[in-house]
């Protein structure tokens, strides 16, 4: 190993320093008390991760590490997003509402490990231990509100789906290892289209994994239940920085290695995407816990993504990651705005605690009906373009009856954003919301977030083009 | 720069509203009336600097927005596109006018509403390219969905939300056509749009998604529903602005999208919009007879009036010889502008009408009223000016679209003539039959002998409004001078396209 290899290695190898300090700082008596360090030093392993990128980003595509790791434009683009947006998460948590909070500081840093390797992972295994550190540290995060009996459930759920999940993924790691002799992902990149029954097999046991990830249809019943199960602050990050990884772990197994057999592995792709949309927008219409709906409606965006990539070009897979990004940037500020509205002793858990919102708290109920119409896919907000360029790529692919499937569902799926707009500014509370003791940063981070869904509305340009240029190394 | 200060001044001004809240309330309603005055004076301006025989679309603005799609940020007008936005920015003004009278609870975020959606009526009428123009279009739907559902009336929720869904679905179809065009043509530019090379087949699709999205607007018959409870359900304002302003873009969308874009689809299909047009003009017109809530009876009224604008677009596609007739469809497409311009006039003022009175009694019931002209002899005449300029009575600018839509279809088909001009009929029917019990009669109970006559602040906008109904109505053709040559335009493109 080289110290050229060792600085592109450098994020990962921070993250992990920064998990040791924490540590150490956990066990040494008189710094536990000092509530703002672990949030420090939460942020400031990212941003110091994120910096290290900065000189190696434009690096050419490289393998290291004996081909275990390769470094390329586009995962190094997701590890700078997810460094970012985790950066802004860990800022946002409440910091008065959980005793407990450097662990679960400590906790959110190891997911973020996990989501590192997977970004630039190119060995089957070393894929496989980055899924299983984002997995278990986002066990722990569900569990993490002890007090909470749906909490425990949750996770107890979360953790047997997600065993079962990963013991597929790794039977198909298994069988193409047994097929090709090999667990390197690039050496797949020509496999003739004639397949066998195993590889099916094995394709789809893997597909079984990057989907449980994702949250989409068959295995989502762990999302709306660990949303719900969860805090705020928790359901922040578990709502959005996994994504990321599951995006990366998608992309290295399918796009990078067996991007040949795409008829094969994009129908399974379209009909989980499918299906993910209906289900999820058509059940979250009935629900009135806040953050199961919003699990829901989290099924129903992936399915949206799951679509566009199915689509299997280079177009589809930029639509995909900008809708991803979109999301995130959606959920971010739909869920901070919860946060800031949650209060020592009063959490926001149902629609019915909104009521009233426009009379108590109205910039950040003009917030939270940003993200909802954001969301919907209502220009001039981000959340249009996210749904426009998918719809885009459908149309250019000629899978016209997808478009309009989504594009129905959409409608469908704007009644239960219209209800949380409706509670918020038609509805009078019945006990008014008081005002509440959360942070000026909070605060700040709510409305630059919320104001850039429609900023970045009014100028998409550079967002679309940023995003496209991950890309420009691999086509 | 002129048209984009007009876009964009009623958006900065509800920004500052906005940002100085409820607490200055006189300050917020002044910044929103000059601002809005400011906008309607801009608009004469631009009424007077605009050439009405250029043949370029004029005032224009193009910028580069979204390269890696080819969307620019791409303004301008025509003469089609001018009555209505001067339509647009002088109704604003009079809703804020009257928003201070019957609009109390949050002020300031109401006037920040009608602010914003000004910005974006104009922005839709002035768009030249489509992705813009679905931008406003769209956008639009957040305003109104917040009007409706903060200030409406007792059902306002399931109104509002009704609204939202029922146009929402429409226009994703038509955002799925423009990207259809897009992929065609490698362009946004509705000009392009124009050169597309479709099918037949393609233009069928296009025409029925760009229908649903403008028949849900206009709306048409059987997508109508929504408007009832919608015009119900609102404030005052926000009654005025749907009707005035907001249903005549499904009119224009068809003359600026569907005809020239999808002219064969528009075509093979004008037996079935005639169809359409004629129940809504006739079975909607019935269906306003038997209501018993004054802003439900105008409401209907309403999609039966916007039955002869989409009879006028495309009545003139029907014809059983081969020729179509360039003057039968200059003289359908006028009669069709004129219709919406006066429509938008009418409705607003019968609104307003109604508005007036349910300040005072807060009910819209018409067994609630009777002899109101005793105690409020003013207002009764105005409001029976309305009425019979809304039963289309020469002289008054509701005659003149109608009779011109009738007299083009009659060089069509004889027949769909005189199914329309039955709503001569219909439309005196119930609007003076509702005349009759509110205005007239005896005074029905000690509530009404109550009532006082409406002060200068309400009586200003309706003032205005029938000045320029009968200023149209009698004079009508420095209107048809505005439009005739984009209008002609338009029909030659339509009939080069369908022959």
């Amino acid at each position: 190993m080289s110290i050229s290899e060792l600085k592109l290695l450098a994020p990962e190898i921070i993250i992990a320093s920064g998990i040791c300090v924490l540590v150490l700082i956990k066990s040494i008596h008189s710094l536990r008390s000092i509530n703002l360090l672990p949030v420090l030093i939460g942020a400031l392993t990212p941003l110091v991760a994120l910096l290290s990128m900065v000189s190696t980003f434009n690096n050419p595509y490289e393998i290291i590490l004996n081909g275990q790791v390769v470094i390329d434009t586009l995962g190094s683009g997701l590890k700078i997003t997810a460094y970012g947006f985790s950066i802004l998460i860990i800022l946002a948590t409440n910091i008065n509402q959980l005793n407990n909070k450097s662990e679960l500081i400590l906790i959110e840093l190891f997911a973020l490990l996990g989501i590192s390797i997977l970004c630039s992972a190119s060995n089957l295994l070393v894929i496989y231990l980055g899924l299983e550190t984002l997995a278990l540290s986002l066990y722990g995060l569900v569990a993490s509100n002890r007090k909470s009996v749906k909490s425990s459930e949750a996770a107890m759920k979360y953790f047997v789906l997600g065993s079962i999940a990963s013991g597929l993924f790794l039977y198909g790691v298994s069988l193409i290892y047994g097929l090709y002799g090999s667990i390197n992902i690039l050496d797949f990149n020509n496999l003739s289209v004639d397949t066998s029954i195993e590889l099916q097999i094995a394709i789809g046991f893997i597909i079984c994994g990057i989907v449980f990830k994702f949250g989409a249809f068959p295995f989502h019943s762990w999302v709306p239940d660990s949303y719900q199960g969860s805090t705020n602050s928790v359901a922040l990050f578990i709502s959005t920085l996994p994504k990321i990884g599951a995006f990366a772990l998608l992309y290295r197994l399918l796009i990078d290695s067996f991007y040949s057999l795409s008829s094969l592995w994009s129908l399974f792709l379209l009909i989980l995407g499918i299906a993910s949309l209906i289900f999820g927008n058509i059940v979250a219409l009935s629900q009135n816990q806040i953050r199961r709906l919003l699990g829901y409606s989290a099924i129903g965006h992936i399915g949206f993504i799951l679509i566009a990539i199915s689509a299997s070009n280079q177009i589809a897979i930029e639509s995909s990651l900008i809708y991803l990004f979109i999301y995130i940037i959606m959920t971010l500020a739909t869920f901070i705005a919860l946060e800031v509205l949650s209060s020592d002793n009063k959490s926001i858990d149902t629609i019915t605690d909104l009521k009233g919102l426009n009379n108590s708290h109205p910039w950040v109920a003009l917030m939270l009906l940003f993200c909802m119409f954001s969301m919907i896919g209502i220009p001039p907000f981000i959340g249009f373009y996210a749904k426009w360029i998918v719809l885009s790529t459908l149309l250019n692919s000629e899978m016209i009856y997808a478009a309009t499937i989504a594009i129905i569902i959409t409608v469908i799926a704007a009644y239960y954003y219209l209800r949380i707009v409706w509670y918020m500014y038609f509805e009078k509370s019945d006990i008014p919301l008081m005002k509440n003791t959360s942070n000026l940063i909070q605060k700040s981070l709510l409305f630059t977030i919320g104001s850039s869904l429609l900023l970045l509305g009014l100028f998409p340009e550079k967002l679309i083009s940023v995003i496209s240029q991950l890309f420009d190394q691999i086509y | 720069m002129l048209l984009n200060s007009i876009i964009i001044i009623p958006i900065i001004a509800s920004l500052l509203i906005g940002l100085l809240g409820k607490d200055y309330l006189r300050l917020n309603y002044f910044i929103a009336l000059f601002s809005s005055l400011i906008v309607f004076l801009l608009s004469l301006y631009l009424l007077y600097l605009f050439d009405p025989l250029s043949t370029e679309y004029q005032f224009q603005t193009q910028m580069n927005w979204i390269t890696q799609f080819n969307i620019q940020y791409f303004i301008g007008i025509d003469g089609i596109s001018l009555p209505l936005i001067l339509l647009t920015t002088f109704i604003t003004p009079l809703v804020i006018i009257t928003s201070n009278t019957s609009q109390k609870k949050h002020l300031h975020q109401y006037l920040a509403a009608f602010l914003i959606l000004e910005t974006l009526m104009i922005g839709v009428f002035s768009s030249l390219d489509a992705f813009l123009f679905y931008i406003f279009w769209e956008a639009m739907l957040i305003p109104m969905f917040i009007i409706i559902g903060v200030w409406g009336g007792k059902n306002r929720i399931y109104a509002t939300v009704k609204f939202f869904l029922y146009t929402f679905l429409g226009s994703v179809f038509m955002l799925l056509a423009l990207i259809y065009l897009h992929f065609k043509t490698g362009s946004y530019a509705i000009n392009d749009f124009y050169n597309a090379n479709l099918s037949l087949n393609e233009q069928i699709i296009i025409f029925l998604a760009f229908l649903f999205a403008f028949g849900v607007k206009i709306p048409m018959w059987p997508v109508h529903t929504w408007l009832p409870d919608a015009h119900v359900e609102a404030p005052t304002g926000g009654s005025v602005i749907l009707a005035a302003i907001l249903l005549k873009m499904g009119g224009y969308g068809f003359l600026r999208f569907s005809l020239p874009i999808a002219t064969e689809g528009a075509v093979y299909l004008s037996g079935f919009m005639i169809v359409l047009s004629l129940v809504a003009i006739i079975y909607i017109g019935m269906v306003a007879i038997a209501q018993n809530d004054m802003k439900k009876l105008i409401a209907y009224s309403s999609i039966s009036h916007m039955g002869f604008v989409t009879l006028g677009c495309f009545v003139y596609l029907y014809s059983s010889n081969d020729s179509l007739n360039l003057e039968t469809t200059n003289l359908a497409i006028n009669g069709a502008m004129i219709q919406m311009i006066s429509h938008g006039l009418i409705s607003s003022a019968l609104f307003l009408c109604i508005g007036v009175m349910y300040d005072r009694l807060h009910t819209r019931k018409i067994s609630d009223y009777g002899g109101v002209i005793t105690v409020m002899p003013k207002f009764g005449a105005l409001m029976v000016f309305f009425a019979l300029s809304n039963a289309a009575l020469p002289g008054t600018s509701g005659f003149v679209g109608e009779f011109i839509i009738i007299l083009a279809s009659f060089k069509i088909n004889a027949w769909i003539a005189i199914m329309a001009s039955t709503t001569l009929v219909i439309g005196a029917f119930y609007t003076l039959w509702m005349v009759k019990r509110v205005i007239f009669g005896s005074v029905v109970n000690s509530k009404i002998n109550t009532l006082k006559e409406i002060n200068f602040i309400e009586s200003l906008p309706l003032c205005l409004l029938a000045l320029s109904i009968l200023a149209l109505g009698l004079f009508p053709n420095p209107l048809f001078d505005l439009m005739s040559n984009s209008i002609n335009i338009l029909s030659e493109l339509i009939l080069s396209k369908a022959s």
